[in-house]
């Protein structure tokens, strides 16, 4: 996080640039995030039930179970309760399927704290988001279970669109658009397409009604908590706004059946890309400090987001793109520094 | 200039020492290797032509292969059963089946030779579940006419394989390629003879 | 100082274990290691070529000149590997078809080339004999281990046998490539963990002495 603390904690601090100071801890800027995380968390529990309140309280005891019993072993200052492994437990449990099995994000938040992050030196010199990382070992390792576990919301079909019931809306469509491809199903799937963008549609999607991971699907409330770390200032503008720019633009030059026909309203509220541009991207520890750094950042993750989607061998790319230019950040940050006045 | 005659006849020598080394091993598991080989195509026809007794190769019309099986020694009779190899672009490999049919193109079955599908989701179509004896997947095949066969996303009556629609869609219609081809061909009766 | 031979062994598998200490050989390490079996045979088979060069390699330093002694070691090396793929082909046809191109690529190894650069061009026959079974069995003893870990956790599988029970989801990621990654990366870090933690209480005993 900011450098006022590491796991080490050395009595000489040798670090890497910004060496700016700051009047928040630690403590202040996790809970924060927690704070801003609970709009999207109870409109989890209003769509899929106490499920999802019991999965993420699962992934959040794991976590700092886990930091405490590892910090032991490794014999540095027990720090578990200072917010960001709740952190971690919370988003981790925002990208599963609502009804995965308990030991999902029992494993899934272990492996995040303990690789993730402990394996690299603890909080601060994690190169990773260990809650994406948490995602992306749970689904190479179970792609069945993290790729079938959706349940249908309170008030609306698991895909939001017609006639589908067992995807989300990403595979949905993208199913679709592949046998429109093959030209197999044509009917069926252009109605599949042609329903996801109607206005009915985007609504389902900015409410959340639709099926998804447990945190990803309302991009309404998602958007009420990133308000928030606004107002606090623990986020800034540029990675969301070049994130979601360049899947916007990307999602409507390519996304379609021929060029500039794509459905960017579709791209910017299906899947986890509020999600992941509000919370995950904006990671002070994995993203670039410095402000041309974040724009170049949000831009690849937007690209490789779209890349995925649309011609990858997976429904979503938000978080392999932001896992991905997570460790592209050290090379940014090296190029992007300003310049120091007067050099 | 004399040293690099030296140098490269001693090279030299140790080539043709390793060359005669090479040469004995070749000669002496030649045999065996080729005889590996063949037999893990007879344990294959066997397993999907079971009531045959010999199986015999044969040169099918467009330059392809098939097999025939007959009940008794005697290859005057008619076959029982043919047996042919489909394959098929999977999601990561060229998926190689050996399908064992009756003279009408009913398949009696089926053997999966080669295949490089992702781990846990492709590679369910050869997938043994626990106390069984068979691939559940390829179960589905039994029985069926071998020219229908196709996956229930493209309205045929195989259950494909969750996640690997592409895998599962990649063998179902080899196979019915193939079938379809050794009908039209006259090797395998139309339907209904 | 000379070593005695049973050291000359022994370093094989511990101090200077190939995988673990001075990492050489990591391709076929991590794609063969899916399964006990796989990583076994890899094992062997690597062990018999080691074995085979570093005696041969010792026992013609004499007459090999400087200038051409790796062309010349590879050719032996090479001998050696296209023997044990031809004779696994015939004997053993479904480790071989497993093994795949990684049993040709032993060619390619460090490990080999280096035992013969390193080693066996410069200590006698017996010397040599002894330190390529002692590497190829450091080599077999990482190998097994990795294997036995991944399978385990990934197939849920010991020798094809399942040991996990029924209600065991396997975790598919520890036979992925990937996989072989993090159960490499994790084991040496614990020895190197164990390394610290040695020389930290030599230390603390060292001036709790004085």
């Amino acid at each position: 996080m900011s450098d006022t603390k590491t796991d080490t904690a050395p009595q000489l601090i040798v670090s890497a640039a910004p060496h700016l100071k700051t009047t928040d801890s630690v403590e202040k800027i996790m809970y924060s995030v927690v704070v801003a995380l609970l709009p999207a968390l109870a409109g989890a529990v209003y769509y899929f039930g106490l499920q999802a309140l019991w999965i993420t309280g699962i992934a959040v005891v794991t976590a700092v179970a886990t930091e405490a019993a590892i910090q032991k072993f490794r014999k540095v200052r027990i720090t578990a309760l200072d917010g960001s492994a709740i952190v971690t437990g919370i988003l981790l449990a925002f990208n599963v399927p609502p009804s995965v099995p308990w030991w999902i994000p029992v494993v899934g938040t272990f492996f995040a704290i303990a690789i993730g992050k402990h394996v690299f030196g603890g909080l601060g010199l994690n190169p990773m988001n260990p809650a994406l990382l948490g995602r992306a070992f749970l689904m190479a390792s179970w792609p069945v279970l993290m790729t079938t576990g959706w349940s249908a919301p309170t008030g609306g079909t698991t895909s939001g669109v017609a006639a589908v019931t067992s995807a989300t809306p990403l595979m949905a469509v993208k199913a679709a658009m592949r046998d429109l491809a093959l030209g197999v199903n044509v009917e069926q799937s252009r109605a599949v397409v042609e329903s996801a963008g109607t206005a009915k549609a985007y609504f389902s999607l900015f409410v959340g009604s639709v099926g998804g991971c447990i945190g990803e699907t309302s991009a309404l409330l998602l958007l009420v908590g990133a308000a928030y770390l606004f107002y606090k200032k623990y986020i800034n503008y540029r990675i969301p706004l070049s994130y979601i720019g360049t899947v916007a633009i990307l999602g409507w030059i390519f996304g379609g059946e021929g060029l500039f026909t794509g459905d960017f309203m579709f791209h910017i509220l299906a899947g986890g890309l509020v999600l992941g541009a509000f919370f995950m991207a904006t990671d002070m520890v994995t993203c670039p400090s410095s402000p041309l750094g974040q724009w170049i950042f949000g831009f690849g993750c937007g690209l490789l987001t779209i890349v995925i989607r649309l011609v990858g061998g997976y429904p979503e790319g938000v978080s392999y793109s932001i896992l991905l230019m997570n460790l592209v950040t050290p090379l940014l940050d090296r190029y992007t520094k300003p310049k120091v006045f007067g050099a | 200039m004399f040293n690099i005659i030296k140098l490269g006849s001693i090279l030299g020598i140790f080539c043709v020492a390793a060359a005669f080394a090479l040469g004995a091993v070749y000669e002496s598991t030649k045999g065996k290797i080729a005889y590996e080989k063949e037999k893990v195509m007879q344990e294959a026809l066997k397993s999907v032509l079971p009531e045959a007794k010999i199986i015999v190769k044969t040169d099918g019309p467009d330059g392809k292969i098939y097999y025939r099986g007959f009940k008794t020694e005697n290859m005057q009779e008619e076959p029982i059963g043919y047996a042919i190899v489909a394959a098929g672009k999977g999601y990561s490999s060229t998926i190689q089946t050996l399908i064992g049919l009756t003279p009408g193109g009913v398949i009696k079955g089926m053997n999966i030779m080669y295949q490089q599908e992702t781990p846990g989701l492709g590679t369910k179509s050869v997938e043994i579940k626990y106390g069984e004896k068979d691939p559940w997947f390829q179960r589905q095949f039994m029985g069926k006419p071998g020219d229908t066969i196709a996956v229930d996303k493209d309205g045929g009556q195989i259950q494909s394989i969750t996640g690997s629609t592409i895998t599962s869609r990649a063998i179902a219609s080899s196979i019915k390629q193939e079938v379809a081809w050794m009908k039209a061909k006259a090797i395998l009766a139309p339907v209904g003879k | 100082m000379q070593r005695t031979l049973v050291q000359e062994f022994t370093k094989g598998i511990g101090s200077e274990n190939p995988i673990f200490r001075l990492v050489l050989g990591l391709c076929p390490t991590l794609a063969v290691t899916t399964s006990l079996l796989n990583g076994l045979g890899m094992g062997l088979a690597a062990t018999f070529v080691l074995l085979c060069s570093n005696t041969i390699v010792a026992l013609i330093k004499g007459i090999v000149p400087p200038k051409i002694r790796i062309p010349i070691y590879i050719v032996v090396i090479a001998t050696f590997v296209s023997i044990t793929e031809m004779v696994m082909a015939a004997y053993t046809p479904d480790l071989h078809k497993a093994l795949g191109i990684f049993v040709p690529l032993i060619v390619v190894n460090c490990i080999i080339l280096g035992r013969a650069e390193a080693f066996a061009g410069k200590n006698s026959v017996i010397r040599s004999l002894i330190d390529g079974l002692g590497m190829g069995a450091g080599f077999t003893v990482a190998l097994c281990t990795l294997a036995a870990i991944r399978e385990i956790l990934g197939d849920g599988k010991l020798l094809g046998y399942p040991v996990m029970g029924q209600s065991f989801e396997p975790v598919l990621l520890m036979i992925l490539p990937a996989g072989g990654f993090f159960v490499m990366g994790l084991l040496m870090g614990a020895l190197k963990l164990k390394d610290l933690r040695a020389a930290a209480r030599k230390r603390a005993q060292a001036i709790a002495e004085t």
